[in-house]
């Protein structure tokens, strides 16, 4: 058990004495190696290592428990053993003596000689043990005078401190007879001490237990009438009812020192929350100023308030003086926040919170009336100064432009590109736009925060009696006041993009909405939809605050114009642009799986008709909420549909002007000039590639075209299409009309002067050798025409052929019946001739060339037998020397071979 | 009660620490006991340590009272006075007021034990805060030796002459005590049995 160290050894402790629970340090040696290692404490036999601390081996601090009297202090460790101490502990209780003051009922029978109550004789009590009033300990030596020497002496006294007839005398004798002058000298100082501590302790002792003493006070009571009711002992009950009474009035007495006190503290309280308010009202100027630095209005309106309250009516001139300057401080305060709340910088919630400010402080006048027309003004001034900027800047360009005159704008814009990327006009919208979207947002809320009654002026500034007249009309005023500015929104807007618009207001007006340099359109129509994008926002934009009425309308009736007159010009430059083609024409030929070939030009003007359609799919398809549908209105319906027409139209002039009078060459680049100069210039050529052209742009493109403009909405598009293929058609026969003509006339007209060549003569004709060369060469003609459509377009090859044979047989026809006479041999040189060409002809027969070839060999004389088998021999052998030449007019399986 | 529990030698001195409060008395106690120096303050209301040791080749036991210095505790003193048989006086020589005080401690003590030649020591604490002296060398000595006692000068802090007063203390307290015995003066037997008996009753 044990260890390597000894046993441990208590030599010292802190204090020496105490009573139960003193916190008690305790010193010596092996008092353990840790704090688990020790296992026990005993101080005065009572166990305390519960609280006992382990600090070192050689200090532990505990708690003693309730040991009496000396004790020793046992430490036992696991490491030493049970332990030894030197010195002892001295525990004791405080024993609670009749002049010590204590919060709890004590029991007296232990200190209070009980005879009194029950006058029985009391048991001797020791006090004097424990009370040594004058702090010097009991002489145990010397005489000592006994109760009954005393009581001699003094008959009338006792020794007992807590008796009445308390003798002073006879105490000293009784306890301290030996003491010397000196220890009675310094007992009567520690005496002194005493009392004047005790002198404090009452009333610590009542503050602290005021109900414990109310509760005795009671109890005391209720005693007193209980033995009052009892009336067992009247003579006794009166010497108590005297006692109690000096009992309750002293206690009242130490009671009302209480309450006194207490009074006293209300009155001290009171004084100080008066002090506090004045402190406030003194403060006041400073603490304002401050919180105005801070930017803690809210905190210098309260405070103001607060002062108002409390001393607007005060007659104090003190108080009437910084009253005063108080009110010359916020007077400064409001007209700053007046002037903050005009700033045009800060934002609406900002403004709300001054104008609230200001009504609080009962600024004078209408502070959110005086904050909107000032805004008002502002964005007026802030719009009138984007418009004359941009004028200004537009005027720049513009001169810049006339003194350039030579050039086109467009140069000019593509040369100063680096400034005039964008057309002045179109950034003029785009400013506008933005100062409007950004500024009215915030004016229409404040405006609409006013009428709803969010700043009504307190009741009392008397504005009340006439307030809802009086607030009707500023309502209706600030109708008007945003009608003005969006009216001048939209004024400047149209000024800007659709001057005739406004034609019908004043000139002087008009100065004032801003005279653009050029009346002429010079906003390209590729920037329209750009201008109508930025209205519509801020259409939306409106309609999205709930602006409605007549605002709203001016901006809608915009926007709808801004939408039609981009339509219209882009429709329109669309229409120019396809006009325009015929420089774009390159003669290459591209040949389609269908209808043959056809140039790039097709092409191109499907492609600027969809460009179109796409720009335009934005401003006219795509309505936002709250738009009229754009083709509700019959007469832009009507004029929507007649561009469309004319743009689809459009194509035919130019293939028309390509065919007949085609453009000077002015294809610039080298290249191009030696691949197509040589088919440029023959008409012919030109005519079957714009026959094949127009024959697609009608089959295919117009009604593509067609199809997506009825995708985008467009109305009345049948129409169009019929008039559009109309026109195509008149083209097509103009066209075909006029290669026929170009084409036959020179067969036709070489046909008759050929066949009479060197004196022929039907009648007298002899030599018949088999079909005459004119024939042939009419034959070889046609072929040319058919291969050259077929290289172009094989489909026209009949419709082409068809008019061809009718002209040549029709030709033949009338040679034939203006024959007079045929010799005989002349008829079967007729016959002949009629019958290889019948042959030929038979893939393209008509009615007309079947009508001809009858009345043809009408007029022949019917031929004998051995003429019709020369007719028939000569013919086969035509046909076999011709084979190949005749081999284009032969059915389809095998013409392509020609 | 404790001598028949624990075999200590049955010699026992008892010192008693006087002196205001704050000029070390506790300080020096430990530092005599435990070796250790504490820092912090914090006033005693009255301690009690025992220990043995060789004093001059003889194994005594020194029982050592430190007493509160501060004012309050003025009435209990005379009890404790009355057990001791020798008594450092300690005073701070930073601080003049502790040294003053020194005179009513002795006349108390002389007051308590009526012996003008108790065994005393004055002694002068924190010589190590030789900056701040206020109480000088010579004065000290020259009440001393109005006193006919010795004075020395000590550190609680640097242990300079502490195991030096205790020592001297004791042996004065042990050449009384001989004195005693040879004369076995009743006077003095009387007032050796009354204190023994006080102390053990409180």
């Amino acid at each position: 058990m044990i260890g390597s160290v000894g046993a441990p050894l208590v030599t010292g402790i802190s204090p020496k004495e105490g009573p139960p629970g003193t916190r008690i340090t305790v010193r010596g040696e092996n008092l353990g190696i840790d704090a688990r290692d020790l296992i026990g404490l005993k101080i005065c036999g009572v166990d305390c290592l519960l609280s006992a601390e382990w600090k070192s081996s050689s200090k532990i601090i505990a708690r003693t428990g309730p040991g009496k009297g000396k004790g020793d202090v046992i430490i036992t460790t696991r490491s030493g053993g049970k332990g030894s101490s030197s010195i002892g502990f001295r525990g004791y209780f405080l024993q609670i003596g009749p002049l010590q003051e204590s919060a709890v009922w004590i029991d007296e029978s232990q200190t209070v000689p009980a005879n009194l109550a029950h006058g029985r004789p009391s048991s001797p009590m020791s006090p004097k043990e424990d009370e040594d009033p004058l702090g010097l300990s009991d002489e145990g030596d010397g005489v000592k005078f006994t109760e009954e020497e005393l009581l001699e002496i003094f008959p009338e006294a006792s020794g007992n401190l807590s008796l009445e007839n308390f003798s002073p005398v006879w105490y000293l004798l009784e306890n301290h007879c030996s003491a010397s002058f000196d220890d009675l000298k310094a007992g009567l100082g520690y005496l002194q001490r005493k009392a004047s501590q005790r002198s404090q302790g009452p009333i610590a002792i009542v503050k602290s237990n005021l109900s414990t003493i109310l509760e005795c006070l009671d109890s005391l009571a209720a005693m007193y009438e209980k033995f009052t009711k009892d009336d067992l002992r009247i003579d006794c009950m009166n010497s108590y009812a005297v006692l109690l009474m000096q009992a309750k009035s002293c206690a009242d007495g130490l009671f009302q020192e209480v309450l006194g006190r207490k009074d006293k503290a209300d009155s001290t309280r009171n004084a100080l929350s008066v002090l506090q308010k004045f402190r406030f009202l003194f403060y006041m100027p400073y603490n304002i100023e401050r919180n105005i630095q801070r930017g803690d209005f809210n905190i210098v309106i309260n405070d103001y308030e607060k002062v108002k309250s409390l001393f607007a009516e005060t007659e104090v001139g003190v108080f009437k003086k910084v009253y005063e300057e108080v009110e010359n401080k916020i007077r400064t305060f409001c007209n700053m926040l007046h002037k903050k709340l005009l700033d045009p910088k800060i934002g609406l919630d900002e403004q709300k919170k001054l104008i609230r400010y200001l009504i609080s402080l009962e600024y004078e006048g209408d502070p959110a009336w005086e904050c909107l027309d000032n805004q008002l003004q502002n964005i007026i001034s802030a719009l009138n100064v984007c418009k004359d900027y941009h004028i200004a800047v537009g005027k720049c360009i513009f001169f810049y432009t006339c003194f350039h005159t030579s050039e086109t704008l467009n140069n000019i814009i593509y040369i100063e590109g680096w400034k005039f990327k964008t057309p002045q006009k179109v950034l003029f919208i785009e400013d506008l736009t933005d100062i409007m979207m950004e500024k009215f947002p915030d004016f229409w809320k404040l405006g609409q925060a006013y009428f709803s009654g969010d700043f009504s002026i307190k009741e009392s500034s008397g504005y009340k009696p006439d307030s809802s007249k009086h607030a009707k009309l500023r309502v209706s005023y600030i109708f008007t006041m945003i009608k003005e500015l969006v009216g001048l929104y939209t004024a400047f807007v149209r000024a800007a993009i659709l001057p005739e618009s406004l034609e019908d207001v004043g000139d002087i007006q008009l100065e004032k909405l801003g005279v653009w340099p050029s009346r002429r359109q010079d906003i390209s129509g590729a920037w329209l939809p750009h201008c109508v994008r930025h209205i519509r926002t801020s259409t939306s934009t409106l309609q999205d605050l709930d602006v409605h009425g007549e605002a709203l309308n001016l901006v809608q009736e915009l926007a709808f114009d801004l939408r039609t007159h981009c339509m219209f010009t882009l429709l329109k430059q669309a229409i120019i642009d396809v006009k325009l083609l015929h420089n774009k024409e390159t003669w290459a030929i591209e040949y389609g799986d269908e209808y043959g070939g056809s140039t790039q030009l097709p092409v191109l003007f499907e492609n600027i008709v969809n460009e179109t359609i796409s720009h335009l799919h934005e401003v006219v398809v795509l309505n936002k909420p709250g738009e009229p549908e754009i083709f509700s209105q019959r007469p832009i319906q009507k004029e929507a549909t007649i561009l469309c027409t004319q743009l689809l139209q459009a194509f035919a002039l130019c293939m028309e002007q390509l065919s007949f009078s085609p453009p000077l060459h002015k294809i610039d680049s080298a290249h191009s000039i030696s691949i197509h100069s040589k088919i440029l210039f023959v008409q012919d050529k030109r005519l079957v590639i714009m026959l094949s052209n127009c024959a697609h742009t009608m089959e295919k493109t117009v009604p593509r075209i067609i199809e997506n403009l009825n995708k985008h909405g467009y109305v009345e598009m049948n129409k169009a299409l019929k008039v559009t293929q109309q026109t195509y058609m008149e083209l097509d026969q103009k066209l075909f009309q006029a290669y026929i003509e170009q084409k036959t006339d020179p067969i036709i007209g070489t046909m008759e002067p050929n066949m009479y060549k060197s004196g022929f003569n039907w009648k007298t004709w002899k030599h018949i050798t088999g079909v005459r060369s004119y024939l042939k060469e009419v034959i070889i003609s046609i072929i040319e025409v058919h291969a050259e459509v077929f290289s172009i377009s094989p489909a026209f090859i009949t419709r082409v052929m068809m008019k061809v044979m009718e002209a040549v047989c029709e030709e033949i026809s009338r040679i034939i019946q203006c024959v007079t006479a045929f010799g005989t041999i002349g008829a079967i040189q007729a016959k002949l001739e009629l019958k290889a060409l019948e042959s030929i002809v038979v893939l393209y027969e008509t009615k007309k060339i079947r009508g001809c070839f009858k009345e043809a060999y009408d007029c022949l004389p019917a031929l004998s037998g051995e003429g019709k088998q020369m007719v028939d021999k000569l013919l086969s052998e035509f046909q076999s020397d011709m084979k190949i030449q005749l081999m284009c007019f032969q059915s389809d399986d095998n013409s392509s071979v020609a | 009660m404790s001598k028949a529990k624990t075999q200590q030698p049955a010699v026992i001195h008892k010192v008693i620490m006087v002196g205001s409060g704050g000029v070390g008395k506790s300080a020096l106690t430990l530092q005599f006991m435990y070796d250790e120096f504490v820092e912090d303050y914090e006033p005693t209301k009255a301690d009690s340590y025992r220990k043995k040791v060789i004093l001059d080749g003889e194994e005594v036991q020194i029982d050592i009272l430190d007493t509160a210095g501060q004012e309050d505790y003025a009435a209990i003193r005379d009890n404790y006075f009355r057990c001791g048989e020798g008594f450092l006086c300690v005073f701070s020589i930073t601080e003049q007021e502790s040294f003053q005080a020194t005179a009513d401690f002795r006349e108390q003590i002389l007051r308590v034990k009526n012996d003008e030649n108790i065994p005393f020591l004055l002694v002068g604490n924190k010589m190590d805060l030789d900056a701040k002296r206020q109480v000088s060398s010579e004065e000290a000595s020259r009440r001393a030796a109005e006193w006919k006692v010795n004075y020395v000068e000590t550190s609680a802090k640097t242990r300079a002459n502490v195991d030096k007063v205790f020592f001297d203390l004791q042996r004065e307290i042990r050449s009384r005590k001989m004195e005693a015995s040879r004369q076995n003066n009743g006077k003095q037997r009387k007032n050796k049995d009354r204190s023994k008996k006080k102390c053990v009753i409180l």
